[in-house]
């Protein structure tokens, strides 16, 4: 077993449950939810399904890759179907068998765990589900997004791909994995992970991360009120991101931080009803 | 006729499990008594996936005999005897010769009428309309929409199983129609299987691997826990939310045990049981007093032949506790005492400033508080408890386990040398942080956990949140029952309006509300909790209010008055004092007599009143002072035939004035005695609705 077999596995499992398989997005998220292929398709009464690999960013996770589990960008299979079908859970649970874990001899569990996005303005009921004790995905009907209630619901499903790998190989250690069968997590990512430990802790600008939110947050609003909902979201991304990197250099006390997370807050959410009230002759939701 | 309904969800938390449960069973049992359908033994099973409820009912509401009746019997017959054409058109109407009508005698006279038999509704029809209304009127804390529906239920609906006397009774609900059919185990035996009766569904599952008794499955596990631990001569560290949550959640328990390496055991034991608990619902096992590198955990599965299950959380507590044993290092490193100016970073509340302030506020309480309370001896260790209280909230350890604020503060505190008050007032002072939890064990962590609760409860009713409605938001609700229950936990006695006025005025100018407004919403919501509290000791509610109605500003003694009158509620003595007060207070009412003159008495027993009562005003001031209701309450008792013979023997509203006014005054100075006791007019008798009568 490898990395890689694991994603195609679930890759062919879930384009077999007619999924739009969706490239990588190409700016910093700090979960799948937040990239576009969820954000906006949860929006709107349109129905979709689509599957795709997301490397998450979280700055503060960082350990300079001397930590066994931890690391500040680590990898999520998100998958969103909307509405959520009634078999989704055995739909699910086949998944698993499809990636080779033999249910037979596990422990299984469905553990309540409502998730909650501030700063994106959703927020969901559902469960973490554990394998003998990991928690190897997050399982959640959406009830919210960007501040408006969703309908129909779209059921999300996050795997936490180093997470089930290291569960897959019985693997201590995140850099022990097999990411091909020659490639080690170790070989690709050990030097990211250190040389990004010490950016995001101790050599980050401050002064320049501020202000990249600043114009970012100036660049979003530009866009909401020409009604480019598209672009003025990648913006709201980059200040989440620029967000998550000042918290790690530990320079957002927490009034800050309850402020700067309402900012992006209340972008977000005129980013979500420019996307769902589309002017004549701009692009949005069917 | 046997009555079985299962609904089949996706896994619920316990708390809606229990909600469920409960407002089902009481409503469903409203409708069938309402349709007059017998029921009895009535019992509900549940597991994380499954609400079930079975009964025996009658087959349907028994037939029954209806009246109806037609026009007046003069107008039905002519004088011979001969039916006219109304009662003609009446049995026409109702479908019967007109042969059948017969004479009713009403309050209004002679009618004709016709009796007719009603079939009664059958039970499935009634079942079958009622419950989709009753199932989709549940309600939750947090309830969900799924899929393309509107219904809002705990989580997503996937089968419904109802059955009377073993036929289908036909519903349907959010695009799902009730069948004969349910599942087993998701993963061990997820096809469906038909049903007759509640024998065969609870046999049918128990072969699935599906207990449905929670209870069952909680013993299952103990008893597993025992045979695992008693080679081990070891005990399961108790926990018995933990115990519940998890036999809930799993259909088929099973027990593993496992070990983690000795080397972690260095870690103190909050630190190893929380994270053992939090993260992945494991039980901590101790032998003596000591923890022992092991662990059991409760796996939804019939076995672990192969140990992957042991493992696998083996390898994910590992990874914890070395987590853990870095925080716990990192924080020691650090410095506690040290941290303390990061509190000037940390907002408390976005009106009331940061944790430093508050910290300076709670020096100044706790100051306050332990002058006011007599076993409090350790001022100046209270006073730095206060100052250090908040500071575990910027460690690392808290933020990774937030369920160790206070916990963390009072071992940082311990290996830094301070005094063992100062670390255990730390600890202490979130407690009690739920109805059943206990309160602080220290007098110290007592006082500094009062503070606290009550300088955050001032200082969010005082920028003008509102404490009404079922959310709370702040835990106010939970905080000022914490107040009380340390209050008569501890015995403390204390002038609370006082206190209360104190902490305001700590809070300087930053709080919105006037004063006034802030005492007068503080009482209130202080009162409620109080009266929740003493409820569930089994005080009637009446002896509540009375005790309460006699004053709250010691809500120790105002306690201590409920409780005196729930001790002598039963005894002879009692209503008859009552009902006397009762009478003294209707005399009473509307009239503002000046005070006693003894020079204008003029009848013995009025006389004798004012002796007597000046004596027993005099023995029960001390009782009353030093909390002794029950003996205060002894000797009041002793008015009662005084008053008697006084209202027998004297006329109270006497035509002369000199004489009415003085007679009033001496009952308005008993009346005023009595209240320092309870206001016994909001005392329920039984006797008093013949009184009142008569």
């Amino acid at each position: 077993m490898s990395l890689q077999r694991l994603i195609l596995n679930l890759h062919r499992f879930w384009a077999d449950q007619g999924c739009y398989l969706a490239p990588t997005y190409d700016v910093e998220v700090g979960a799948g939810t937040m990239t576009p292929d969820t954000f906006f398709r949860v929006l709107g009464p349109r129905p979709w399904r689509t599957a795709y690999v997301q490397p998450a960013r979280r700055p503060t996770d960082g350990r300079y890759g001397e930590n066994p589990n931890r690391v500040q960008k680590h990898h999520q299979y998100q998958v969103i179907i909307k509405p959520s079908p009634a078999d989704i859970q055995n739909v699910y649970i086949e998944s698993l068998r499809a990636c080779g874990i033999d249910l037979r001899d596990h422990d299984l569990r469905f553990d309540e765990d409502d998730w909650e996005s501030p700063t994106i303005g959703a927020w969901g009921v559902g469960w973490q589900v554990m394998l003998d004790g990991l928690e190897v995905s997050q399982f959640t009907y959406f009830q919210q997004a960007g501040g408006l209630e969703v309908s129909p619901i779209p059921v999300e499903i996050t795997y936490g791909l180093e997470r089930l790998e290291m569960f897959i190989e019985g693997k201590d250690d995140i850099y022990d994995l097999q990411w091909s069968d020659d490639v080690t997590y170790r070989d690709l990512r050990l030097d990211e992970e250190r040389q990004f430990s010490e950016y995001n802790f101790n050599r980050a600008t401050i002064k320049s991360l501020r202000d990249q939110f600043a114009l970012a947050e100036k660049e979003a609003q530009m866009l909401i009120d020409k009604r480019l909902p598209l672009p003025a979201y990648d913006q709201c991304l980059k200040c989440s991101h620029c967000f998550n990197l000042l918290d790690a250099r530990g320079a957002i006390s927490v009034t800050e931080r309850v402020k700067l997370i309402a900012q992006i807050r209340t972008l977000v959410a005129q980013v979500a009803r420019v996307f769902t009230a589309p002017e004549p002759g701009t692009e949005g939701a069917a | 006729m046997e009555f079985l309904l299962e609904i089949n969800v996706e896994e619920m938390p316990l708390a809606h499990v229990r909600s469920a449960l409960t407002d089902m069973s009481e409503r469903i049992r409203k409708e069938l008594l309402a349709a007059r359908i017998a029921v009895e033994g009535w019992r509900s099973f549940s597991t994380t996936r499954r609400l079930i409820l079975t009964a025996d009912l009658s087959a349907g509401q028994p037939d029954r005999d209806e009246l109806v009746t037609g026009p007046p019997k003069a107008a039905a017959y002519a004088a011979d005897g001969s039916p006219t054409p109304a009662a003609l058109g009446f049995a026409r109407s109702k479908g019967v010769d007109v042969s059948e009508l017969q004479v009713v005698k009403t309050e209004k006279g002679e009618y004709v009428g016709v009796r007719k038999a009603v079939k009664g509704r059958r039970t499935a029809d009634v079942l079958s309309k009622a419950l989709p209304v009753i199932i989709a009127s549940l309600s939750f804390p947090k309830p969900m929409r799924w899929g393309t529906g509107s219904l809002r239920f705990s989580r997503p609906i996937r089968g419904l199983l109802c059955l009377l006397g073993g036929e289908i009774v036909p519903f349907s609900l959010e695009g799902l129609v009730s069948g004969n059919r349910t599942t087993g185990h998701k993963l061990h035996a997820p096809e469906p299987f038909e049903i007759r009766s509640f024998e065969d569904y609870r046999g049918g599952l128990a072969g699935r691997h599906v207990t449905i008794d929670p209870e069952e499955r909680k013993a299952s596990i103990l008893s597993q826990m025992s045979a695992l631990l008693a080679p081990l001569k070891a005990e399961m560290y108790p926990d018995s939310a933990l115990l519940d949550k998890l036999a809930n959640d799993v259909e088929s328990p099973f027990v593993v045990m496992g070990s983690f390496p000795e080397a972690f055991l260095d870690l103190p034991l909050e630190v190893l049981s929380t994270a053992m608990r939090e993260g992945q619902k494991l039980f901590s096992v101790v032998k003596g007093g000591k923890q022992l590198p092991l662990f059991l955990g409760v796996a939804d599965v019939t076995a672990d032949a192969r140990g992957f299950i042991r493992a696998g959380h083996e390898r994910v507590l590992k990874a914890r506790l070395a987590d853990a044993r870095f925080f716990w290092e990192q924080d020691l490193k650090t410095g506690f005492q040290k941290c303390a100016p990061r509190l000037k970073q940390v907002l408390f509340q976005e009106k009331l400033g940061s944790y430093d302030d508050k910290a300076r506020r709670l020096e100044k309480l706790t100051a306050y508080l332990c002058g006011k309370v007599e076993s409090c001896r350790k001022a100046p260790e209270l006073k730095q408890a206060a100052s250090l209280c908040k500071v575990d909230l910027v460690t690392d350890m808290v933020r990774e386990f937030p369920a160790l604020q206070g916990t963390m503060g009072g071992l940082y505190a311990k290996t830094e040398g301070l005094s063992q008050p100062v670390a255990r007032a730390i600890a202490e002072h979130y407690l009690p942080a739920g109805a059943d939890d206990p309160s602080p064990s220290s007098i110290e962590g007592a006082i500094l956990s009062l503070a606290d609760k009550i300088d955050s409860i001032v200082g969010v009713v005082g920028v003008g949140v509102q404490t009404s409605g079922s959310s709370d938001p702040f835990g106010l609700r939970r905080n000022a029952q914490g107040v009380c229950k340390i209050i008569l936990d501890k015995k403390i006695s204390l002038p609370f309006t006082r206190l209360l006025e104190k902490s305001i005025s700590f809070y300087g100018d930053k709080l919105k509300l006037p004063k006034a407004e802030i005492l007068d919403r503080l009482r209130e919501f202080f009162a409620g909790r109080l009266r929740y509290l003493l409820e569930k000791e089994g005080i009637r509610y009446d002896l509540i209010h009375a005790a309460l109605g006699a004053g709250l500003d010691d809500p120790y003694y105002a306690a201590l008055r409920a409780r005196a009158l729930d001790t002598l509620k039963d005894g002879p003595q009692f209503e008859p004092l009552i009902l006397m007060a009762k009478r003294v207070n209707n005399i009473l009412a509307g009239q503002n007599p000046p005070s006693v003159n003894p020079a204008h008495f003029v009848e013995k027993a009025e006389r004798e009143l004012y002796s007597t009562s000046g004596i027993i005003l005099e023995n029960v001031s001390p009782m009353i002072a030093k909390g002794d209701f029950v003996q205060a309450q002894k000797v009041v008792f002793r008015l009662q035939p005084v008053l008697n013979v006084f209202f027998e023997k004297v006329m109270v509203m006497a035509e002369e004035t000199k004489l009415r006014k003085n007679r009033l005054a001496l009952l308005a100075a008993i009346r005023k005695t009595m209240l320092r006791i309870a206001d016994y007019a909001q005392v329920v008798v039984e006797g008093e609705k013949g009184n009142r009568s008569a």
